[in-house]
């Protein structure tokens, strides 16, 4: 179907409103997304998103608004299908079998394996005629990049007209993103619609063709193409006026100096030094980084990577010992790796320095030491006391960082620490990497936006695809370009 | 409105994560307890009501004799529970404190028996919890077995050996100075299985708030992996909570005995389900990560109030293990309520 047909709207909700609590999450909310379309789906973390979406998939229900699908306020839950970061296949079933889940038998219980297969076949097929030779394979044999597909190949044997896929690149290589994008146009030439949750700008760009963004829970984009507006657009309509201006925590995050280490990284023929105040980057297939990475913070039994400390060889050998020879670490894989979540803010806090500074007793100072922690890094809380999950996901991204700086780590290591954050607070995050480095630490962070690493690093260690060293990039060298070319992964 | 979604990942506390607030204001010391230990006092209100209910049938509920007697009969569930309680915030669970109550009342019975005097007997039965709360946490944290599975075996070695021992036979305490470890009174005006009770929960309740090891029994339930990572000694929490809890069961067997002067090998059966039970209703989740020690000894006197609700009310005592089911889906769904609008 033709863009020009773009007045019959497959979804459109409108006036859409929710309230949690005390907060109004969506206040008269609207999203139009047209036949044949991809549609990038824009907003800061907290700006509900994500309860648009778990509205719009009927996982949630609405306070007040109304919702169409092609033009029919009653419609098939079926029409409208969610394809999330954390993929739902059952990985021992095949996948065929996982492609017509939800309808697998007749009325009886009963599976007619000839006709599934060819129902499987016949989705995968609308995808890339390529996948159906997969039909048959278990789904835990699949790369994470034909998992999505299979996906989106269950979403339309379900009878979708509209997929929502949620960050689907996030660790994508660059070959595997480019194969989604081409599997997702060849998706809308048969008149299905994508609405595209994405923090890529880049990808946003490659791909898309239409943009709404959220704010605050009010759509203040409705609909514009993304050939009419500018990335500086963009980001002032996801900031809001000012707001820009009032987070940055700048010089306020500064830490106490650290003294300042040299830290030596060898593995194979690379050796490096890093003097105190270095930016590392680490990019490239996750099997890389997570081998640095599990050395410096004394999570490997056997490291790869042999490390110094000023000059003396170290040896982690257990995330305690990191911890108390002065390394801090910071994923942003929050919900496994960071947060405590049935524990309240005050504890997430002071569990990094609980553990460096071996004490005995909670000590009432680290009520004082959190508040200021807050109120450094500009992290709005209701109360010490509550949750971490009342806050968005940047917030806690913020809060797992603010764990450390009162320690003033030497060696301050991140993970992905920008994963599913908005763009204002991962502004806010580079702030931070620089002023911890100002005060002498040396950060080393891993990061799959090789954008952030540019802007940033005195060093990069690229490897590639097999996580094997692929290169050291200093300084000017450190582009984006470079990184691509060294990884072979998706900038 | 449609219902079924086809294809979605696990929901992982989107909105949650995301958008919602709760606002608890806590200003202040005392709101902040206040706000701390609502459930607690609601459950406390609860146990008045359902004694204000059965005073219609039977006035005598709240004679100080009464009292007594329910206090008496909720000591040893009250110190049990402490323990169980550690191992739930941990998210593990203990089936075999009931099998380690019988089996170190018939060795300390044993002791007792060939001629020991009774303190020595009760080191002997709580040496017996120790060594089954160490042979929990070894098999948890150093062979990685589900805490649900290596408790079902204690359980049931313990069960068993609790009969081999004696061959079956119960043993007569006639030591005429072990009442006092129940019924003296080390504390002027307090008497000691009162005492017991209100120092276990007291220490406990502290250790959880205010040591650092109480506050990573807590993280280790909550999160097992960040725990490792933030160089919190996980194994160490998880054996030591096993440890405590096998020791706890002991001592509750030990304050049992000095009461009844006669030793069972079945005397803990129905002790390890309402020990579990307690905790649930006090608060505690099974998934791991909360709880509070005044919420599970709450509970386990609720458990015991109920039990001696139905027998004042003349109620057929089969009956009772229904009411304290009932009991425990309306507190879990109170529980739950109040998450919801939170």
């Amino acid at each position: 179907m033709s863009r020009s047909a773009s007045t019959t709207f497959v979804l459109e909700a409108t006036d859409i409103e929710k309230t949690f609590g005390a907060t109004n999450v969506l206040q008269k909310a609207r999203l139009r997304v047209a036949r044949g379309e991809i549609h990038a789906l824009l907003g800061g973390n907290g700006a509900g998103k994500s309860t648009l979406i778990r509205i719009v998939s009927g996982s949630l229900h609405r306070d007040a608004g109304a919702i169409q699908v092609s033009g029919q306020s009653n419609y098939d839950a079926g029409a409208i299908a969610v394809v999330f970061q954390e993929l739902a296949l059952l990985p021992d079933l095949t996948v065929a079998e996982n492609i017509c889940l939800p309808h697998r038998r007749d009325a009886f219980g009963r599976v007619d394996a000839r006709h599934m297969r060819a129902q499987a076949a016949r989705a995968l097929a609308v995808i890339d005629p390529a996948l159906i030779a997969l039909l048959a394979l278990p789904a835990s044999r699949l790369d994470l990049h034909q998992r999505q597909l299979v996906e989106i190949a269950r979403a339309l044997s379900s009878g979708a007209q509209l997929i929502l896929l949620d960050e689907p690149t996030a660790n994508l290589t660059f070959a595997d993103s480019e194969r989604l994008f081409t599997a997702l146009r060849r998706l809308t030439q048969q008149g299905i619609s994508i609405l595209l949750v994405s923090h890529r700008m880049s990808e946003i760009r490659t791909v898309a063709d239409v943009c709404t963004i959220l704010r605050d829970g009010k759509s203040v984009v409705d609909r514009r193409p993304l050939a009419e507006i500018s990335d500086e657009e963009i980001v002032r309509a996801m900031m809001g006026e000012g707001r820009e201006k009032a987070t940055a925590p700048a010089g306020a995050a500064a830490p106490a100096t650290s003294g300042g280490v040299t830290l030596g990284l060898a593995k194979d023929r690379l050796a490096l030094t890093l003097a105190p105040g270095s930016v590392l980057g680490l990019a490239g297939a996750p099997e890389g980084p997570a081998g640095v990475i599990a050395a410096l913070i004394g999570s490997a039994s056997h490291p790869a990577w042999s490390i110094t400390v000023n000059g003396e060889p170290r040896r982690f050998r257990s995330p305690a010992d990191a911890i108390r020879s002065g390394v801090g670490y910071v994923s942003g894989d929050r919900a496994e790796k960071g947060v405590l979540a049935t524990l309240p803010i005050v504890d997430n806090l002071a569990a990094a320095g609980r553990v460096a500074r071996k004490r005995w007793l909670v000590s009432s100072g680290e009520v004082q030491d959190a508040l200021g922690a807050l109120k450094r890094l500009a992290i709005k809380a209701n109360s010490l006391y509550a949750l971490p999950q009342t806050l968005s996901g940047g917030t806690q991204q913020k809060l797992l960082i603010a764990r450390w700086l009162d320690l003033a780590p030497k060696i301050l290591v991140l993970e992905e620490p920008t994963r599913g954050v908005d763009i204002g607070t991962k502004r806010e995050i580079y702030n931070i990497i620089g002023v911890v480095a100002a005060a002498g630490s040396i950060v080393v962070w891993w990061s799959t936006e090789f954008s952030e690493l540019a802007q940033t690093c005195d060093h990069v260690i690229a490897f590639d695809l097999h996580g094997a060293i692929s290169g050291l990039l200093k300084q000017d060298e450190i582009t984006e370009v470079a990184m691509t070319r060294a990884t072979g992964m998706a900038a | 409105m449609m219902e079924a979604l086809t294809v979605r990942g696990p929901e992982k506390n989107m909105a949650a994560s995301e958008e919602t607030s709760a606002a608890i204001p806590r200003s202040g010391s005392a709101s902040r307890l206040l706000a701390t230990y609502r459930s607690e006092i609601a459950l406390a209100v609860a146990i008045l009501l359902i004694m204000g209910v059965v005073s219609f049938w039977s006035p005598q509920v709240f004679s100080y004799g009464n009292i007594a007697n329910v206090a008496q009969s909720a000591a040893p569930l009250v110190i049990m529970a402490l323990g169980v309680l550690l191992v739930i915030i941990t998210s593990g669970i203990d089936l075999s404190v009931g099998s380690t109550f019988s089996l170190s009342g018939m060795v300390a019975g044993l002791a007792m028996s060939a001629g020991a005097a009774w303190p020595l007997a009760c080191v002997a039965g709580l040496a017996v919890g120790i060594a089954v709360g160490a042979i929990n946490g070894l098999l948890v944290t150093l062979l990685g077995l589900a805490p649900f599975v290596v408790t079902l075996i204690t359980y049931a070695v313990g069960a068993s050996l609790a009969f081999v021992i004696t061959d079956g036979h119960s043993i007569a305490l006639l030591d005429p100075t072990f009442y006092l470890l129940n019924g003296g009174q080390l504390i002027p005006g307090v008497t000691n299985y009162v005492m017991f009770c209100l120092l276990g929960t007291i220490a406990i309740e502290l250790g959880l708030r205010k040591l650092v090891m109480g506050r990573w029994v807590y993280a280790v339930g909550s999160n097992d992996k960040a725990s490792r990572l933030l160089g919190i000694p996980v194994n160490g929490i998880r054996a030591g909570v096993y440890v405590i809890a096998g020791l706890l069961a002991a001592f509750s067997s030990m304050l049992s005995l000095s009461y009844i002067s006669n030793s069972e090998a079945t005397s803990g059966a129905n002790m390890m389900l309402q020990a579990i039970a307690a905790c649930v209703i006090g608060g505690a989740s099974l998934f791991g990560g909360t709880g509070s020690a005044v919420g599970a000894a709450l509970g386990a006197i609720m458990i015991t109030v109920i039990q001696n609700g139905v027998n004042l009310i003349g109620i057929n005592s089969f009956w009772q293990g229904s009411v304290t089911g009932l009991v425990i889906l309306v507190a879990v769904l109170i529980d739950r309520l109040a998450k919801v609008r939170a």
